[in-house]
């Protein structure tokens, strides 16, 4: 297991909670170790708590823990909050001069800073977080070097003075420390090593993912927790000749991105929550115009406006059957921040490949999660492109009929039917939502409707063929005990798999990244002894389509308090229902 | 783009189901001669059509279309027009489909100032549906869903327009044949969102806002020394419910087309044939 260390930032919103946590975690990957982190937003109606917690290793981490050892608290609320996480060794850093009277059990150990007459000292007193991160860098021994490349990245932008005044802060607040304090026995210490890692987020990945498979065309409508897909595409896009539009609803969105993508641009939006419902209108016209399009779920806590900062997995049904009608689509969910990279790549070539709108379903926790990575993980040069059917000039006559009609929607062996993009001679058609011939006008014509569909049906059937749908494994091949989840669990299961192994516990994880068409679980499941499937969600969504597929009944671990699975608190769960009967 | 491009082959080969009269036919006659008027052909023009009788538009032209969901035309011209600055794109559908499911996109389309055309037919009815109220019904309008009359004022979507932030504002009738293709024409060639509102009556579900009735009480701006540029005396006429006109009411000619305040310009489906080549400056961005 990793030796890790346990930091965090806790306060009110607005307190810059978010960009200290990120300077610490990008001063920890400049020195060559690992970061997970993760954010707590407003869980209740009072108050307005925030947290931004990293853990960290030179070994790679893959998720949270139940355990704090140093907390930056601005807040009492900060320390109440976190009680739990808290240990003994645990060293809590805190402004004594603010007028709260900060309540710190006596087994852990308060650092009292005068954060904020400190960083007036080096310039401001807006720079009093960062006199805690020197304070936090004294505890650690930290080198506050890596602490000044982070700041370099943060405040270049603003000047050498504003660099400079801040590193003074972080300088001021680790003296201070080391002055009064002696803390060595506390134990910590952060190793550092010669590896570089990116740190980056899950809608970063998907972003990044868009441009590099030539997503040009970006279409949104605000909502946590996706919009930081459009705000990570809004000024980078435009250097590969692309562009963002702020769509005046979701309705909107989707129907622009549409009309990106039957012009000819690999187009995508992302959405959550209501906006997926709003989306969902358009769904079936996506299909049956067979547009390639990208639809992006950042998934959030529902039903309606739920807990809209909380993570849940609860839209797996809504991207499988959302719509009337029977909408052929492909669902596909990361199950790590590097795969929300490769999966949109996928998207996109599925897309246009199939001309069949793509479902992209990641999740808060994705979403908001920093984390380290080689920047191999990410190599362009791996980057395909398979733009599918798409004619040109030349080839529209192979598929004109005798009145020299374009077949938009001709009807293949495979299903696929050639695409030609407004400009291409000879191509102009028509699609519409309508049901049609294969010219892509309206009939209600029986056997013409009943070659559509097929057709439609039949590109899902030769993909099932063509492209891979594997899923993803960890752990122990042979072991009795299954674990199966979908997205963002992963990290947590890989790590519970070394807690589950001191107790003696094998167990092999599936991790399925396709969700339609997904992959046949029938003999991995027949092989083991006991099934268990984990989502973040109540009633378990996945677990209900793996029991539909093998018809046997398996156990479930649902999540549903808006958290996302930690590590510790997973392998206790597993341990617990390996025990449990199955469900009758 | 050929030079000898005629309007017919605009046409498509589907005969139209519309009513015979339905004002949908003049309305379409007129939007394929002022696309060939000013020099596109069916191979660089996509056309975007709403849901309802107007919405069948799309299968009885050709060119490259799109026939959508009801009320979204307007974003999936959008669309196509930031994705392809080359094409020539015109959105059609009715009083329905734009001034009610799609007043929202209405709204925001025309502040967008998107260099395309917009030409509503607007027959005060819901034709396709059998005749109920629309949004531009009379209030005393008797329908089979509001026997007393809708009794609410109806939308005067040209001022809805010139308060949205409008650039090109003007409103034909269908069978005024001639000056209804030449405002057409110059929807197509302002610089931005041209916006049309064409008199298109329905001659089976609507007895009151008839042929008879436009012929009788249509004024043509032209005919009235109306100055397009001039932003009040547009006010005036759009504001005026006593009089039905026809021509440009508003033109703004400082109009700046969305693509060029947003430097939107590249066909966006050109693409390389794997990641950009640069595109590994986007990993390192997050060292």
């Amino acid at each position: 297991m990793a030796e890790d260390l346990n930091w965090a930032v806790g306060g009110e919103a607005g307190d810059g909670i978010d960009s200290t946590g990120k300077i610490f975690a990008q001063a920890l990957a400049r020195a060559g170790r690992h970061v997970f982190t993760s954010k707590d937003f407003a869980s209740r109606i009072r108050g307005g708590y925030t947290a931004y917690k990293i853990r960290t290793s030179v070994e790679e981490v893959q998720s949270v823990v139940d355990r704090l050892d140093i907390l930056v608290a601005l807040t009492q609320r900060t320390i109440d909050e976190n009680l739990d996480e808290l240990h003994d060794g645990s060293a809590i850093i805190y402004d004594g001069e603010r007028s709260w009277e900060a309540e710190i059990p006596d087994e852990m150990t308060a650092v009292d800073v005068p954060l904020k007459s400190l960083a007036e000292d080096a310039g401001g007193a807006i720079m009093r977080n960062i006199v805690a991160l020197g304070a936090a860098c004294e505890i650690t021994g930290f080198d506050v070097e890596y602490l000044d490349e982070a700041l370099e990245k943060r405040f270049g932008g603003k000047g050498s003075q504003i660099v400079e005044n801040n590193k003074e802060a972080a300088r001021l607040g680790q003296e201070y420390v080391a002055e009064n304090y002696d803390l060595e026995h506390l134990g910590y210490s952060v190793e550092t090593t010669d590896n570089d890692y990116v740190l980056l987020n899950g809608n970063e990945a998907i972003g990044m993912g868009a441009i590099a498979a030539g997503c040009r065309f970006y279409a949104g409508y605000p909502i946590t927790p996706a919009t930081s897909i459009m705000e990570y595409l809004t000024g980078r896009i435009e250097d590969y000749g692309g562009h963002v539009v702020q769509a005046e609803d979701e309705l909107s969105a989707i129907n622009m991105a549409l009309g990106g993508a039957r012009a000819g641009a690999r187009a995508m939006t992302a959405t959550s929550g209501a906006g997926i419902d709003l989306m969902t209108e358009t769904f079936g016209l996506v299909a049956t115009s067979e547009t390639p399009l990208v639809i992006a779920d950042v998934q959030r806590s529902g039903p309606s406006t739920g807990m809209p900062t909380k993570q849940e997995q609860g839209d797996l049904n809504m991207a499988l059957y959302g719509g009337h009608g029977e909408v052929p689509r492909f669902v596909i969910t990361p199950t790590s921040i590097t795969e929300c990279f490769w999966k949109t790549v996928e998207a996109f070539n599925l897309a246009e490949k199939y001309q069949t709108p793509v479902f992209l379903v990641s999740d808060l926790a994705m979403s908001v999660t920093e984390q380290t990575f080689p920047p191999e993980a990410f190599d362009m040069d791996d980057v395909e492109i398979d733009r599918g059917k798409l004619v040109d000039d030349d080839e529209v006559d192979e598929w004109l009929d005798a009145q020299g009609h374009f077949r938009a929607h001709a009807v293949t062996d495979d299903g696929v039917s050639p695409r030609a993009i407004p400009g291409t001679v000879d191509g102009a058609h028509m699609s519409t939502g309508l049901e049609h011939d294969e010219l892509g006008r309206r009939t209600e014509d029986q056997d013409e409707r009943v070659q559509q569909v097929d057709k439609r049906y039949r590109k899902v059937e030769t993909a099932q063929e063509e492209e891979n749908w594997d899923y993803r494994e960890f752990g122990d091949e042979d072991a009795d005990n299954l674990i199966i989840s979908w997205g963002s669990n992963e990290g947590a299961l890989v790590e519970a798999l070394d807690y589950l192994k001191e107790d003696g516990i094998d167990v092999r994880v599936i991790s399925v990244p396709y969700i339609f068409p997904r992959p046949d679980l029938s003999e991995e499941i027949e092989a083991a002894d006991d099934v268990i499937v984990v989502e973040c969600n109540a009633t378990g969504q996945f677990a209900d389509l793996i029991e539909h597929d093998v018809l046997t009944r398996v156990k479930r671990i649902n999540k549903y308090t808006g958290v996302r699975f930690k590590a510790d608190e997973l392998a206790e769960q597993i341990t617990e229902q390996l025990s449990a009967e199955v469900p009758a | 783009m050929s030079s000898d491009v005629r309007f017919t082959d605009f046409k498509s080969d589907k005969q139209p189901t519309w009513c015979p009269g339905c004002g949908d036919f003049g309305t379409m006659n007129g939007m394929m001669k002022a696309l060939a008027e000013t020099g596109n052909d069916p191979d660089n023009t996509f056309v975007v059509a709403g849901i309802g009788c107007s919405g069948k538009i799309g299968t009885y032209m050709h060119s490259y279309a799109l026939h959508g969901v009801h009320g979204r035309a307007l974003p999936v011209g959008t669309g196509v027009k930031m994705a392809r600055p080359d094409i020539e794109v015109m959105v059609a559908g009715g009083d329905g489909d734009g001034y009610s499911i799609g007043a929202g996109h209405f709204v925001h389309a025309v502040r967008r100032n998107v260099d395309m055309s917009y030409v509503v037919m607007d027959n005060r009815i819901y034709g396709l549906t059998k005749g109920q109220a629309s949004p531009t019904s009379r209030s005393d309008f008797e329908t089979s869903t509001t026997p007393e009359g809708p009794k609410q004022p109806p939308v005067n979507p040209l001022a809805l327009a010139l308060a949205s932030g409008a650039s090109f504002i003007a409103q034909s009738f269908a069978s005024d044949a001639l000056r209804h293709q030449e405002i057409i024409q110059e929807a197509i060639e302002h610089d931005g969102f041209g916006f049309v509102n064409v008199f298109s009556p329905c001659v089976t579900f609507n007895d009151v806002d008839t042929y008879d009735y436009f012929r009788d009480n249509l004024v043509d701006l032209q005919d009235e020394g109306h100055d397009p540029n001039d932003y009040e005396a547009a006010k005036e006429v759009i504001l005026d419910s006593d009089k039905e006109y026809q021509g440009v009411m508003y033109q703004d000619e400082n109009s700046v087309p969305y693509h060029e305040k947003h430097g939107v310009t590249e066909d966006m489906s050109e693409i390389p044939d794997g990641a950009p080549d640069d595109a590994m400056d986007l990993v390192r961005e997050f060292y």
